[in-house]
């Protein structure tokens, strides 16, 4: 039962973290695409292009690995909790 | 006044974190196991709170027995990392703390247990242990620090790495700049904007007011009594 408690509000935990970060870590890169762009073009350029610019950024990142390593938010706990248990039974 | 509220309840929150973490954190004592025992513990609804569980297979009851651990240990300073030449006595007790709090998935107490009774000795012939632990020793409300290892030692001049009260503070510290960066970059990016449009919006409505309230006292002053001629 303890066991359950644990799995079930950890799991809870660790995704509102996972969302926090996953939001955190899009909004970063967007930030990244609208200031590389700005630097790119003084004078504003066209709406379009730029919205056209930052969508396929943003496209290209979600391909990417950086929001697949986010998910090391379940695996790095789940990983210390069981070196725990080794190292604190272990005869 | 307030600010010394505001103090108070800061230092408040701080003695209650150091009390915590003082408390749950692993600490390590250098000492000699003199005997190990058995008592049954009627617990208060208060020491309670200091206790962990039942051996994880059993049922919780309200009255159980607890195992001990009878020590002669090193005095220690700063959270037990510098040992102090003065020896005392120490009563560890030895209980599972299960699966959820303090996290330390201790299931093996009667195993501690045995190593405890494995490595007692007498005056003049001193087995040496390091006995990592949390908790505190409290006379009057009857609670014990619980052992959660035991590692015999050559002697008693031991040095003690706390390695994983290293790695804690050094998340702590991590943990406490991402979320500042998480905030900062949620005001600047979410919170921000909206505000801004919020304060937009409020005053053009009260420029509106403005002049609603204008035309009512313009038709309100019209109802007055004209100055007599």
């Amino acid at each position: 039962m303890g066991l359950l408690r644990l799995v079930v509000f950890g799991f809870l935990a660790l995704s509102v973290i996972y969302l926090a970060v996953w939001f955190y870590s899009r909004s970063v890169r967007r930030e990244k695409l609208e200031k590389k762009w700005d630097a790119q073009h003084p004078d504003g350029g066209d709406i379009e292009a730029r919205k056209a610019y930052i969508d396929q950024g943003m496209k290209d990142y979600h391909a990417g690995i950086r929001p697949k390593l986010i998910l090391l938010i379940y695996v790095i706990p789940a990983v210390l909790v069981i070196g725990t248990l080794i190292v604190t039974n272990w005869n | 006044m307030l600010k010394y509220l505001r103090i108070s309840i800061r230092a408040l929150v701080l003695v209650f974190v150091f009390g915590l973490l003082h408390y749950v954190l692993p600490q390590h004592d250098v000492a000699r196991i003199t005997s190990t025992e058995v008592i049954r513990m009627d617990f208060s609804s208060f020491n309670r709170l200091f206790f962990a569980q039942s051996d994880s297979g059993s049922t919780e009851l309200s009255t159980r027995d607890m195992r001990l651990i009878n020590t002669e240990r090193r005095k220690t300073m700063l959270l037990g990392f510098i040992p102090r030449q003065s020896q005392g006595v120490m009563v560890y007790r030895n209980e599972d703390t299960g699966w959820i709090w303090p996290p330390y998935f201790k299931f093996d107490s009667s195993d501690l247990q045995a190593t405890a009774s494995a490595n007692m000795s007498a005056p003049g012939a001193e087995q040496w242990v390091v006995i990592t632990h949390y908790g505190w020793r409290n006379r009057f409300f009857t609670i014990y620090p619980n052992a959660i290892g035991i590692r015999p030692v050559d002697g008693p001049d031991v040095r003690v790495i706390p390695w994983f009260n290293i790695f804690f503070f050094a998340f702590v510290i991590f943990a406490y700049f991402f979320i500042r960066a998480m905030w900062r970059q949620f005001r600047e990016r979410s919170v921000d904007p909206v505000l801004q449009d919020v304060g937009e919006t409020y005053d053009r409505i009260g420029d509106q007011a403005e002049e609603t309230r204008g035309r009512v006292r313009r038709w309100l002053d019209s109802w007055r009594s004209k100055p007599r001629r």
